[in-house]
């Protein structure tokens, strides 16, 4: 049985840091930076196995990505590459994280509750905008997109650990805010059928259902499931694949 | 007919839906009421509780109309096998949480639309135990029920019926049987059974309210995952498919989209009058009504009695002993994920499959009062990231967990929390779309909480030692709202008689969960509904008039 790379959990992030351009290259389908653990599963291929109503709102999310409507350009600028940053998306094809949350807040599709000590979602994703640019501006830029990679993720350190102080910072608390933004940001993500790709996610399961999930005799997984990449010489599986 | 077939004729729900339709197909024959027209129950909000005491009244030929805030769902139109498509079956109105532990609302506990929280809860129906109903009496904390687990049973056998609930036999509180048999378990659960076999925990499949082969017209469960997002299968059960079909067929009017906003009562003889609501034109409306049942609720409930303020309540209808919107309980639900090398697919399967009820009793030697029951639970991929970023993980770090999903499977436990006066539901400044204050939901935990939830995640953490797990993950969170219009036994410190009725309003009833005076270590859907049963028949009986 070929051993699959991700058994042991070395790779886990409590375990040190890894490295994503480890992982291998996506080869059917698209995923964030085109790497992630199931080289030839794209979950697509299995819209027309979805009910109407879902296939017509996930195509649309794939193919109609939003305009902004909600931030400004100079906001938008900020908001961004703060996405990216928390997101860890440093190349293309990216979601367009930035476009989707924008929709969520224009539309004020909320989560339905507010923290005691935040404001509204819409002023504490401003407020952010506003405190990532004032710090920039401490480090002689104008916008915190101007950062260097390497300041920009310093700077969400800062944030995650509320080691922020300033103007902007000082009107919520900025270890909350810091989670509501975490929040919204994941909900855009892996609502994502790239990101779907990326950690093998059967996706929508109506009409079909399953069969095949742990019982002895009808196995683990139905044919169409993602496979998890396996330590096998890249070159004879392509061919054995016939994918090239 | 065999005896639950019999039973089944009280409640024609199952073969009133169609075979391959999932919404309802009765509409055109609902009743229309006036709302002049002073009907003999108005029920506000379409839930657990609001809808099955409807159809039982109903069907003893009472006139009675539902007014819903939330649409009348057609899970064929209206629901998708999507997470963030969900959005609209939750409750995402605003709401002010706070207190040093404060609970998250929308998708976590709160629905919204004709079905109430049971179209997007996991499927989880266990009985109380007895010892529920008297927890001041047994373990001198909290408050003892003014009524008994004995006054209940055959409620709760009889809705078991009409679920149907699937299951093992149940060792636990009062031993009992499941109409459906227990469901196919996935791996993933699997793995955390051998767990807990190993440290001599017994564990058992359900209980669910999924059907396990088909019932009536409702079609078997498919395993496809999405019980949290709306059951476009009619194979879990919500009052949607349950009982609103059944109950429409006898006169019930279910009018969606209308947002109650007072319950008017007449200074004169203190008896409620009607309720006040903004209907789907947008525009103020009233129905006249003899009686009038409250079930929206743990937070909408006292928030709806708040604002009927009038100068015979001036604090609020049914609150002249300041109780309305207190003791508001949730459960400590802290969920511990674990790693494996074989893959776990969690998105396979409904999440509620295997759970546990052997640390559900008081056990002096663990230190604290009550304890907590252990379920298996199964999140997508936008749960799993809260789960992840919980931890406070983010960039590279969330990227590679989230990757690493499929190689997890988690367990929760639901923390029996003791009721506290200062947990509770007021009225905030800011207001709605309909112009009413909207909910403040203020919680925090005492000693004997924080001690019950410390001990049950090391019960977690020791099952998954046992089962070999390689990396762990542990978020602490809440699940479920009950309390806020408690039952009990005198006037100052509760709202609700052990008839449901407002102590000085005879005429106004409250049939959710708010009414809990206790939470045990029980998902309440099952005990919401077992409460509208036995409250119907009281009401049937003439026992407590209206």
């Amino acid at each position: 049985m070929t051993k699959r790379v991700f058994e042991d959990p070395g790779h886990l992030p409590s375990r040190g840091t890894w490295d994503p351009g480890q992982l291998p290259r996506q080869r059917k389908g698209v995923t964030p930076q085109m790497h992630g653990r199931y080289p030839d599963y794209d979950v697509l291929e299995q819209a027309d196995h979805w009910d109407e109503v879902t296939r017509r709102l996930v195509l649309d999310r794939v193919h109609n990505v939003p305009p902004l409507r909600f931030f400004d350009e100079a906001q938008a600028r900020t908001i961004g590459a703060f996405c990216d940053q928390l997101t860890a998306q440093d190349d293309d094809p990216k979601i367009a994280v930035l476009n989707y949350l924008d929709e969520k807040l224009y539309e004020n599709k909320g989560a339905g509750y507010q923290y005691f000590d935040l404001p509204s979602d819409q002023e504490v994703w401003r407020t952010v905008a506003r405190g990532l640019d004032e710090e920039a501006r401490k480090q002689g830029r104008d916008s915190y997109a101007f950062l260097t990679e390497h300041e920009q993720n310093e700077l969400c350190h800062r944030f995650a650990k509320a080691e922020l102080y300033g103007a902007a910072w000082a009107t919520l608390n900025v270890s909350r805010a810091f989670k509501v933004c975490v929040r919204d940001v994941c909900e855009q993500y892996y609502a994502h059928p790239w990101a779907w790709n990326e950690i093998g996610f059967g996706g929508p399961a109506y009409p079909r259902g399953y069969a095949a999930f742990g019982n002895p005799d009808l196995g683990e997984e139905e044919h169409w499931e993602a496979k998890e990449a396996v330590d096998v010489d890249a070159q004879k599986d392509v061919q054995a694949k016939g994918l090239d | 007919m065999s005896a639950a077939q019999g039973k089944l004729r009280e409640n024609d729900s199952p073969f009133l839906l169609h075979q391959h339709k999932r919404g309802l197909q009765n509409l055109d024959r609902m009743a229309r009421y006036a709302e002049n027209d002073s009907v003999d129950l108005l029920v506000v909000g379409a839930g657990a509780g609001g809808i099955t005491l409807s159809q039982r009244l109903a069907r003893k030929g009472w006139r009675v109309a539902i007014l819903e805030k939330g649409p009348f769902w057609d899970p064929d139109r209206d629901w998708v096998s999507d997470e963030k498509g969900a959005g609209p079956i939750y409750w995402t109105d605003n709401r002010i949480i706070g207190g040093t532990e404060p609970i998250e609302m929308g998708k976590n506990n709160s629905g919204v639309g004709v079905g109430g929280s049971m179209t997007h809860f996991a499927g989880y129906t266990p009985r109380f135990h007895p010892s529920d109903f008297e927890v001041k009496t047994r373990d001198g904390v909290a408050v003892d029920w003014p009524i008994s687990y004995w006054d209940l049973k055959a409620s709760f056998e009889r809705v078991e019926q009409e679920l149907p609930v699937a299951g093992q036999h149940w060792p636990w509180g009062d031993p009992h049987d499941y109409p459906h048999k227990p469901h196919p378990v996935a791996g993933a659960a699997v793995k955390a059974w051998q767990g807990a076999r190993d440290c001599g925990i017994e564990m058992r499949v359900g209980p669910v309210s999924i059907t396990n082969g088909s019932f009536g017209h409702r079609p078997h469960c498919i395993y496809r995952g999405f019980c949290l997002q709306g059951c476009k299968v009619n194979a879990k059960a919500s009052p949607l498919i349950t009982h609103l079909p059944d109950a429409i067929e006898y006169g019930v009017e279910v009018r969606a989209n209308c947002m109650a906003t007072r319950v008017e009562v007449d200074d004169a003889s203190g008896r409620v009058s009607g309720v006040t609501y903004v209907g789907d034109d947008g525009r103020e409306h009233f129905q006249a009504a003899d009686a009038v049942a409250v079930c929206g609720y743990a937070i909408e409930s006292p928030r709806l009695l708040l604002n009927s303020t009038s100068r015979r309540f001036p604090h609020g209808l049914a609150n002249n002993a300041d109780q309305v919107g207190r003791y508001v309980m949730v459960q400590g639900a802290t969920q511990v994920a674990a790693r494996f090398p074989e893959l776990m697919r969690m998105y396979k399967a409904p999440p509620p499959e295997v759970s546990s009820e052997d640390f559900y009793e008081t056990d002096e030697s663990r230190g604290f009062a009550r304890g907590f029951s252990i379920q298996t639970i199964a999140p997508l991929p936008i749960g799993w990231a809260e789960h992840v970023t919980a931890e406070g993980h983010w960039g590279l770090a969330l990227r590679e967990y989230m990757r690493d999903w499929n190689h997890w499977t988690v367990l929760g436990v639901l923390c029996e929390l003791l009721p506290q006066a200062e947990n509770r539901v007021t009225l905030a400044s800011q207001k709605d779309q309909y112009g009413m204050p909207i909910a403040a939901f203020q919680h925090s935990l005492c000693e004997n909480d924080k001690k019950n939830i410390e001990y049950a995640t090391n019960v977690m953490n020791e099952i998954w030692e046992h089962a070999g797990a390689q990396d762990t993950l542990k978020i602490d969170r809440y699940a479920h709202l009950v309390g806020g219009c408690r039952m009990g036994f005198t006037q100052d410190d509760s709202v609700v008689d052990a008839s449901h009725r407002a102590w000085d309003v005879p005429n106004l009833f409250i049939c959710d969960g708010s009414v809990f005076p206790t939470e045990g270590s029980a998902n309440p859907a099952l005990v919401i509904m077992a409460l509208a049963d036995r409250l119907a028949g009281l009401l049937d009986a003439k026992q407590v008039a209206a």
